[in-house]
């Protein structure tokens, strides 16, 4: 198991450094002088030649690219180009939010996906069934960007119950975690019960009905058990989405987080500050699928074995 | 859904108290509270109630005192003395001239890469002051509009010597000052005089910002609605829409380089074509003014007798004929714009408009960044898009005179014409403002018949509040100065 998760480790390390080097010279081919955005359209090629070597910009790219790795190994981001703020402070300020609507976002996709998908998968082909995953094929297709305003609309407009957006106490969470959590509630619902199906129809349990084993605990001590892998690897991706900032439903909710912040940068082309959130997104995505890849290995012997091997 | 619902109604018991703060919904949050290095619309407003400037403008765009009240001693040398009975900084400390020469001074020391340095730079010698309210500017060469250029917030110097962060925790001797900026979408400011609070809060999607206002998490906006949703609103009970007119001039733009839209009679034909009164009246709302040039009728050097531009498809389908095309054998254009689905929709009521005489237009919409981009390069042969804020005639030198291409300045047609660069140039010269706005007169004629530019509208500012809002009034280049004097009615 230890070489297994060096293995996994220096990987994920590897990654990272790729992303980041992607990343650097990515920003660099977008259309767009940083200087003249930060100083302006009418500004003098004699200013903007003085702040470009103020901020390194002059010099080759290949030292740009050492800099901006020793400013990384520092934790030293930069600073925005618009606001003039640090942008470790930028980010710090939102990885809370993002965190907290992942993490709300997730209990509501599986308090709502597990009873869903255990009910289809119990009750297949029964009308049961059908609602489960009709409500599943309604919470994949319809977007975002329209379930936000339509749960905003119902809850917050006609009922009076929520706040309509923003980040004003535990109640606001409820609207951008129902819309996060009902699109990846659908698709976890849909693999719970296609796994578990597949599960239900292996030797051993039937060899647990056999041994008068009650219904309940069969799916609960071996059905549910031996679905979870491919669950997991769905819920690890999905987290790293949703850590990575859920754009529209920040948007949609004026929630401040990480998503927003990109696509305000990306608006204003801020690019220091777009690099480092992507960044942050990559390294959020690697780190969530490394640890998703343990889990996995530490439930399934095979994995690690057969890595080794 | 169902199994969440207990969930909904614990949260829904656990409602966040109203502070009385008067909250004001916007779509984007400043990006900077330091004036001095301030470019966008939203910092700009807001740090009008945070700091006091020397000048300000008059109705007619005229600059008029506001901090301080000047004398030209010489076209070289201006003075200007401080207001006597001017508010303290909100640190309680006394502004003096010593503060404006340092605001000044940071400004235009070029390591210090103020977006606001190259304007003032060209213009003044060096600062001087003389005791506490007096403060001389002496100047490079002479410039009749230099008093306009003195709108920048002023700084204590005690704190911009100590680079005290402006930018996050702003400091000035405005009527507001800071409470707390908590993080991105809410800032919260207090009216020194009543210590009235205000919160802006970002609400980027305008739907919700309605949802927002009509449930009353808001109390207020202004702008930054379609036009349909104006109308949804002025439907509901307990909210008011007031218009006001503005000065934001929208236009359709033309690369002078190129071999179709470098023709005059094409260009004539555009705007011959385009029936300006529907759009506004349809697309609009009425929440418009049909535009002849850049500067409004009501602008000190503006043209209130200039002709207007006709609505004549005919005439255009004849331009077109004599050029050998026709609706059945158009002229190929392609028309560049942002991504915004209400500009988006304006360009698609131009191509209809277009293909009507005979001028095919293909639409292409990009984000801002890459939009922008392509215009300052050149890469377009019609787009559209909206100067703002405009006060000072400079703006002509800047936008149409043949030595300001980008990157020089924003002559982005690539417009050569030396009957306008020399109107200018007399203009800039002139040793009166009344003789420079005869000449800037002349010179918008002169534009209107060469037509760098088709000029479409002056949008208006609508401010939408609910009804225990009072005492808002609309300014003309849509600051937010009416939240001097709102008040809330409960």
């Amino acid at each position: 198991m230890l070489s297994f998760i060096i293995s996994r480790l220096l990987s994920a390390v590897f990654v990272i450094f790729g992303v980041s080097c992607l990343v650097f010279f990515l920003i660099h081919l977008v259309p767009g002088d940083p200087v003249e955005v930060m100083l302006g359209e009418s500004s003098q090629p004699a200013d903007r030649e003085a702040l470009r070597a103020a901020l390194g910009l002059d010099q080759p790219i290949l030292v740009q690219l050492v800099n901006y790795f020793n400013g990384l190994l520092h934790f030293d981001l930069g600073e925005s180009l618009h606001s003039k703020r640090p942008i470790v402070d930028m980010l710090m300020e939102r990885i809370p939010a993002t965190a907290t609507l992942a993490a709300a976002g997730l209990v509501v996709a599986v308090v709502i996906a597990f009873p869903l998908g255990i009910m289809a998968a119990m009750k297949k082909d029964t009308a049961w069934d059908s609602g489960a995953m009709f409500f599943s094929l309604f919470g994949i297709s319809i977007p975002n960007f329209w379930m936000g305003p339509l749960l905003i609309l119902f809850f917050s407009l006609w009922l009076g119950w929520l706040p309509v957006s923003g980040q004003s106490g535990i109640a606001s969470l409820v609207l951008p975690a129902l819309t996060l959590g009902t699109a990846l509630a659908a698709i976890l619902a849909r693999m719970i019960r296609a796994t578990l199906l597949e599960v239900m129809g292996e030797d051993y349990i039937r060899t647990a009905r056999a041994k008068g084993l009650s219904e309940r605990a069969i799916i609960m001590n071996h059905g549910l058990k031996n679905a979870m892998l491919p669950v997991i690897t769905l819920l690890g991706l999905q987290l790293g989405a949703l850590l990575g900032g859920a754009m529209i439903t920040e948007i949609v909710f004026s929630w401040p987080g990480i998503g927003q912040l990109t696509i305000d940068a990306i608006n204003r082309r801020d690019y220091p500050v777009v690099q480092a959130c992507i960044l942050l997104i990559s390294l959020t995505y690697v780190v969530v699928n490394t640890l998703t890849d343990l889990v996995y290995a530490w439930m399934d012997p095979r994995i690690r074995l057969g890595n080794a091997q | 859904m169902l199994l969440l619902l207990p969930l909904f109604l614990l949260m829904a018991s656990c409602a966040v108290p109203d502070n009385g703060a008067l909250r004001f919904g916007l779509s984007k949050m400043p990006v900077t509270l330091d004036p001095r290095f301030s470019t966008d619309a939203t910092s700009s407003r807001i740090n009008r109630l945070l700091y006091q400037r020397l000048v300000d403008f008059d109705a007619a765009s005229m600059p008029a005192p506001s901090l301080a009240t000047w004398q030209k001693l010489t076209p070289l040398h201006y003075r200007f003395t401080l207001d006597s009975g001017r508010a303290l900084f909100s640190t309680g400390e006394r502004l003096t001239s010593e503060d404006v020469k340092a605001t000044y001074a940071f400004i235009l020391d070029a390591d210090n890469a103020s977006p606001h340095r190259l304007t003032l730079a060209r213009s003044i010698e060096r600062i001087e002051t003389r005791g506490d309210d007096v403060i001389d500017f002496i100047l490079k060469e002479a410039d009749l509009l230099f008093p306009g250029r003195l709108g920048i917030g002023i700084l204590p110097k005690t704190l911009i010597e100590s680079q005290h962060p402006f930018n996050r925790s702003p400091l000035g001797s405005g009527a507001y000052q800071l409470v707390a900026w908590p993080d991105d979408t809410q800032l919260r400011l207090k009216r020194r005089s009543d210590d009235l609070l205000l919160e802006f809060i970002e609400v980027t999607d305008p739907n919700v910002r309605v949802l927002k206002l009509m449930r009353g998490e808001i109390d207020m906006m202004q702008n930054d609605l379609p036009p349909e949703l104006i109308r949804y609103l002025s439907n509901e009970p307990g909210i008011m829409i007031s218009h006001g007119a503005g000065a934001n001039f929208a236009y359709l733009g033309f690369n002078m380089e190129d071999e179709f839209t470098g023709v005059l009679q094409v260009r004539e034909a555009i705007s011959l074509a385009l029936d300006r009164d529907s759009i506004i009246q349809y697309v609009l709302g009425n929440s418009a003014r049909p535009a002849n040039a850049l500067l409004p009728p009501d602008h000190w050097a503006g043209v209130p007798a200039l002709h207007q531009i006709a609505y004549d498809p005919a005439a255009a389908k004849a331009l077109m004929s004599k050029l050998g095309y026709s609706v059945e054998k158009p002229l190929h254009l392609t028309y560049k714009t942002s991504s915004d689905p209400f500009r988006l929709r304006l360009a698609t009521v131009i191509q209809q408009q277009l293909a009507e005489v005979g001028i095919k237009v293909e639409l292409k919409s990009y984000d801002w960044g890459t939009f922008y981009g392509d215009i300052k390069a050149g890469r377009f042969q019609m787009y559209s898009l909206m100067w703002v804020g405009i006060k000072l005639p400079d703006i002509f030198r800047y936008v149409f005179h043949s030595t300001a291409v980008p990157p020089e300045g924003a002559n982005r047609g690539r417009f050569i014409d030396a009957e306008t660069d020399r109107l200018i140039e007399t203009a800039e010269a002139a040793n009166t403002i009344e003789k420079q706005a005869v000449l800037y007169q002349q010179l918008q004629h002169h534009l209107l018949q060469q037509l760098p530019f088709v000029p479409l509208w002056y949008e208006d500012h609508v401010f939408i509040a609910r009804d225990h809002v009072a005492g808002y009034t609309i300014a003309r280049d849509g600051n937010y100065d009416g939240l001097l004097d709102v008040q809330r009615n409960d």
